[in-house]
């Protein structure tokens, strides 16, 4: 997601007047490569105006940007506090945005900004102003940054109108170029575009850090039903639609319209439209058969395309990139190690992959650090003690389990006291008690007073009767 | 074009955590039962003569025992590999309780080793005075085992790619003792300084062995005296340290809570208003939090965006020196396995009370395979699903969702795009095809290339021959008279019965169309365009695309053999009713024919195998009837293969290609046999 926040604070009619040209066409470039872009332009004097929220709608931008009245005070600041503040609102600290400030000129110590800003794009500072600024090297604080970049534009000296404008279009061509690529199955094939661009993927392990790039031919590499893929967490999600070649534009004329909604470029599009397509046949069925394509986006990337609907019902391919590296998806196990058996095996027995740990709150082991954990396991041995003969295998499995957790611990005094509250536990059985509960705890009090039994790997082992 | 500043990657790259060392007091000293009674008489309200029995205590080794087994429960839980951790016990000399080994990282070979090792000696049991006991036995021994290379060190160290970071050998030491004043502290300092400096000397000398770049030196002061706290301090350029004082239990196992946070960046969420039923009272239910652990990036999408009010959900952990967030459980309704969260981030968790009730009746709910959606609330009351919790093989994940708005709002449909409006794509066929070709983990050892590598030829295969609408094809819509030959062909090797299977296949169709049987549309559900055809035509468009699908498929001489009986029997019976017919209907048949292949010859793949017809045949209309007579009926019986074509490879395009002579370049053969090498090479051989 591009995001852009305009920011304006020019003073002479002419940069002003400049400016408001270079971004028509920008705003031309834009709705023409990149149909789903919001935008949202803003301004500042004693504090942040929003002058239009995010919208696709750019003509609407583009008359606001005529009306755009001069002030004499501004501060980048906290300008850009607030621009910060109003993208981490709409958008949440997931979506790249770009922001970009159009200011007349160099007044702002560059070291003492905020940045960068916590979220992932770019900014874009367009100073008009005549002079040329130094290179600012930008302070860098958080992790984050990795996925941010600053850049400096500014026009060819001698500063003209024309300058200005050449700066917008360099600026557009560069960031708003539609990403065009192949989406590929075997010999199906889609020219398909994405929906924000595809970014690089910037990622830092223990060991090793990586910039990761999209390729321009997703291939697809198999198959997967959704109940095994689960939710996995995706660097990015992209619509995946199908490529319509870029009708004739002209980047000059930011007052003109498209040309396209002519005859001719009807039949064009009813043409297409009746072309068969890899991609509509795809999301067909992908979404009949709740099903995912795992796809190759880059070298060691993998990504999952899948059928998705917005709350309107309507459905669309959506591409989620997921982490980079072989591991993203553990419960797939390594992604490099998939394939296409020729008999696929039972359901459940593939997936999800066994991992070789058994976590902590699988293994039943012991918490004894709040006097609550010792004392409810004592609780469960008492129970079944008062039930023996019934739940005798019961009773020395969590007797043993305390022991040798006891053991473990060198928590050894907690063993005689084990052995102590059995033999009281003898006293206080009412007479209607079998009589095999008597035995057994006086048996085991014994066996745990034993020195046999400060032995981690001995069990004591129920007394054998013949009741 | 992403390069980060380097700062920022000294500071992610190679973090302490990877190598923490636990050093535990083994003392006589740390065997003394102290304070912490614990109260396990529970039978106070029991009937009267009973006899009360005294609380038991916990040693000073058993607590620092268990504080640090929960540490490292926490890591291995949330990290299951790279985040190894060593035991050294201290006495009067040191035991290493583990190896950097990740089949010796686990709570049970740890709590084997400790075991083992036991409860401290008791005072003064043993005169022998060569036994001097001294926590500063386990400063040598756990120096000595930082400069010991991880599996995952030595590999980077080891490796020849260029691009491989150097690694930074830094280090973790927690050390658990008691002292009685500062100096002793400082006299620790210089103690594991000194042995650093001897065990760098001796490990630069050493291939295997790694020297420390930083040791975090962590001292927790347990016992009766309470010094006041050293916050960190450089002592020298590979030496950090500090030092907390604790009671002992409680205060031990706060400290490691909160120090574990912040060595390995969690953060604690705290799951309110789970529902519970009672056991005795089934009917009612009470509400319960639950507190797990996780890496503090799952909360990001909360803190970064400022749409949440962190100061609402953000609260200092009663008695303890960490914050914890709460989220509200939100009753999972509707929801399916198979739906695709917008998940941005997955991080594993694990209870802070492990054993609990709550704990694990949650942790149960989550490994039957259900899962909870968590619920904050945002500025202006709004309710939002910040989380999932999910389990997946056993394990259970904390999903981040993403909060803020989406960019994909109000999305073109897929409908208006190209190929929107074409409505009979073969969607179930499609839908078999993804079936055939699911991914499943490879069984067994280590694989080398990509899956896509592995799968490329297979899925190629599969695609060959795959017309995308119903009214491009006639033989998948015909489906119940083709199988199986739609399916045998594309497995890579036939059996000699899947061959007699599709000559079968083509024999019974042969035979329909000698008995005028007309084909019907399999009824499947799917939208055909209706357009009627001739049964005649029907036929003749059926062998026309079958001949191409079976020439798509030429992979094996068996695959071959299945097209060239379908050549044979079509020539053949077009012999057999040669005479019936005149010579201007034959050449009608032959433009209609001929029209028909222009168009096939979109979906069509042709090959040069010596059976095709000549394609030049078709497009010319100046033959005389004996060259059609010649060329149609005088090869009644075909000739045998062409050897070569049972090791030709297919090419883009359909087209076989096969080396001659291929032993001339591998093996040159002997002078004597040279003859009888030659001999065997296969050539056309003609009848």
């Amino acid at each position: 997601m591009n995001t852009n926040v305009r920011k304006f604070s020019v003073e002479p009619y002419k940069p002003l007047q400049a400016a408001v040209t270079g971004l028509h066409g920008l705003l031309d470039h834009i709705g023409h490569s990149s149909r789903l872009e919001f935008v949202s332009l803003v301004t500042y004097s004693s504090q942040l105006e929003v002058l239009v929220a995010f919208t696709r709608e750019l003509d609407v931008i583009k008359t606001e940007l005529l009306n755009i009245k001069l002030s004499d005070k501004f501060n980048l600041i906290e300008a850009l506090k607030g621009v910060e503040k109003l993208i981490l609102m709409e958008w949440g600290s997931g979506i790249p945005c770009n922001v970009i400030l159009v200011v007349q000129d160099n007044f702002v110590n560059m070291n003492s900004l905020c940045l960068p800003f916590s979220f992932p794009g770019n900014l874009f500072i367009c100073s008009l102003g005549p002079e040329v600024l130094r290179n600012p090297l930008l302070p860098v604080t958080d992790e984050n940054m990795v996925n941010f970049n600053i850049h400096l534009m500014q026009p060819e000296v001698p500063v003209s109108s024309h300058g200005v404008v050449q700066m917008f279009v360099k600026l557009g061509e560069k960031h708003y170029a539609s990403w065009s690529g192949n989406l590929v199955c075997g010999n199906l094939n889609s020219k398909i575009t994405l929906s924000p661009n595809p970014e690089p993927c910037f990622k830092v392990t223990d060991f090793e850090y990586n910039t990761y790039t999209v390729d321009n031919n997703l291939e697809i590499c198999g198959f997967i039903e959704l109940k095994h893929l689960g939710s996995p967490a995706a660097v990015s999600r992209h619509l995946v639609l199908p490529y319509t070649p870029p009708s004739p534009y002209h980047g000059k004329g930011h007052g003109s319209r498209h040309p396209s909604h002519s005859g001719e470029g009807d039949d064009e599009s009813l043409d297409e439209g009746h072309t068969p397509s890899f991609c509509v046949l795809l999301h067909g069925a992908l979404k009949v058969e709740n099903m995912a394509a795992l796809c190759q986006v880059g070298n060691d990337w993998y990504g999952v395309l899948f059928s998705w609907a917005d709350s309107k019902k309507k459905s669309n391919l959506m591409l989620s990139f997921l982490e980079p590296g072989r591991d993203s998806i553990p419960w797939l196990g390594d992604m490099n190690a998939l394939h296409i058996p020729l008999e696929a095996p039972a359901d459940d027995e593939a997936f999800p992959v066994k991992p070789a740990d058994k976590k902590s709150y699988s293994q039943n082991g012991v918490a004894w650090i709040r006097q609550a954990g010792i004392q409810s396991d004592i609780q469960k041995i008492l129970r079944h003690a008062r039930k023996i003969p019934e739940k005798t295998q019961q009773f020395y499995k969590e007797l043993n389990r305390v022991r040798r957790a006891a053991i473990c611990l060198g928590f050894l005094s907690l063993i005689e006291g084990l052995a102590a509250i059995l033999d009281r536990e003898c006293t206080l059985l009412p007479s209607s008690t079998h009589p095999a509960c008597a035995i057994q705890l006086t048996h085991a009090a014994q066996a745990l007073r034993d020195s046999a039994s400060k032995d981690h790997k001995y069990s004591i082992a129920p007394m054998k009767m013949s009741f | 074009m992403l390069t980060p500043p380097s700062f920022l990657l000294e500071e992610s790259l190679h973090p302490a955590n990877h190598k923490t060392i636990f050093i535990l007091d083994h003392t006589p000293e740390f065997g003394i039962q102290r304070e912490s009674l614990i109260e396990f008489d529970f039978n106070k309200a029991r009937a009267p003569g009973f006899i009360p029995l005294a609380p038991v205590a916990k040693s000073l080794w058993t607590c620092s025992v268990e504080c640090a087994v929960e540490y490292c429960r926490i890591a291995w839980d949330l990290f299951p590999t790279g985040k190894l951790i060593r035991f050294v016990v201290s006495d009067w000399k040191s035991h290493v309780l583990n190896s950097w080994n990740s089949s010796q990282q686990t709570l049970t070979h740890l709590l084997n080793g400790l075991a083992l090792i036991g409860v401290p000696p008791p005072p003064n049991s043993d005169p022998d005075p060569s036994k001097v006991y001294s926590i500063n036995h386990g400063l040598q021994a756990a120096v000595s085992i930082m400069c010991e290379s991880t599996d995952q060190q030595h590999e980077k160290r080891t490796s020849l790619n260029e691009n491989t970071v150097p690694v930074v050998n830094r280090c973790r030491v927690i050390c658990i003792t008691s002292v009685t004043n500062r100096d002793k502290i400082v006299e620790l300092e210089n103690k594991m300084l000194s042995e650093l400096i001897v065990g760098n000397k001796f490990a630069a000398s050493s291939d295997l062995l790694i020297p420390v770049d930083l040791c975090e030196f962590i001292i927790l002061n347990v016992g009766p005296t309470l010094l006041e706290n050293i916050p960190r301090h450089k002592v020298a350029n590979i030496l950090e340290s500090e030092m907390h004082s604790v009671k002992t239990n409680g205060g031990l196992a706060n400290k490691l809570t909160s120090l574990i946070l912040k060595h390995y960046n969690l953060a604690s969420t705290t799951v309110t208003g789970i529902p519970m039923k009672e056991e005795q009272n089934a009917s009612s239910s009470a509400n319960y939090d639950v507190e797990i652990f996780h890496p503090a990036k799952a909360h990001e999408t909360l803190f970064k965006g400022s749409s949440v009010d962190v100061d609402q959900i953000k609260s200092l952990k009663e008695g303890f020196e960490y914050y914890t967030v709460t989220l509200k459980w939100s009753t999972p309704r509707g929801l399916t396995a198979s739906e695709m969260h917008n998940c941005t981030a997955m991080h594993r968790i694990t209870p802070v009370d492990v054993n609990s009730r709550p704990s694990s009746c949650l942790i149960n709910f989550l490994i039957g395979g259900r899962s909870v959606m968590l619920e904050v609330i945002r500025r202006g009351g709004l309710k939002s699903l910040s989380h999932l919790l999910a389990s997946h093989s056993g394990q259970i994940y904390m999903h981040s969702l993403a909060i803020g708005r989406s960019p994909h709002e109000d999305p073109p449909s897929i409908s208006e795009g190209t190929g929107g409006r074409v409505t009979d794509y073969r969607i179930t066929d499609f839908g078999n095809f993804m079936m055939q070709n699911r991914l499943f983990p490879i069984k067994g050892s280590k694989v080398q290339s990509s899956t896509l590598k592995r799968t490329k030829t297979r899925l190629d295969r599969h695609t060959k021959f795959w017309p995308m609408t119903i009214s491009s094809t006639v033989i998948f819509n015909y489906k119940q008279y083709m199988e199986p030959i739609l399916n045998i062909m594309l497995q890579p090797e036939l059996r000699e019965s899947d061959v007699v299977q599709c000559k079968q296949c083509i024999f019974s169709l042969i035979g329909n169309e000698a008995k005028h049987e007309p084909l019907h549309i399999m009824n499947t559900g799917q939208r055909g365009k209706g357009v009627k055809t001739s049964r005649e035509e029907q036929y003749k468009q059926l062998w026309a695309e079958l001949e191409a699908f079976l020439r798509a498929h030429c992979v094996t001489d068996k695959h071959i053999n299945v097209l060239n009986c379908l050549l044979e029997v079509r020539n053949r019976d077009a012999s057999d009713t040669f005479d019936k017919v005149d010579v201007d209907l034959a050449l009608k048949e032959l433009d209609q024919l001929n029209a028909k292949v222009e168009r096939a010859s979109v979906i069509r793949a042709t090959t040069d195998s010596p059976l095709s017809p000549d394609a030049n045949f078709h497009s010319t209309h100046s033959k005389t009837v004996l060259e059609l007579w010649v060329s149609k009926f005088c090869r009644q019986k075909p000739r045998p293969d062409f050897v070569g074509l049972s090791t030709a490879q297919l090419m883009p395009g359909g087209r076989l290609k096969a080396k001659l002579y291929p032993q001339f370049k591998e093996r040159p053969a002997p002078p004597g046999k040279g003859g009888k090498a030659s001999s065997r090479v296969p050539a056309i051989i003609g009848d």
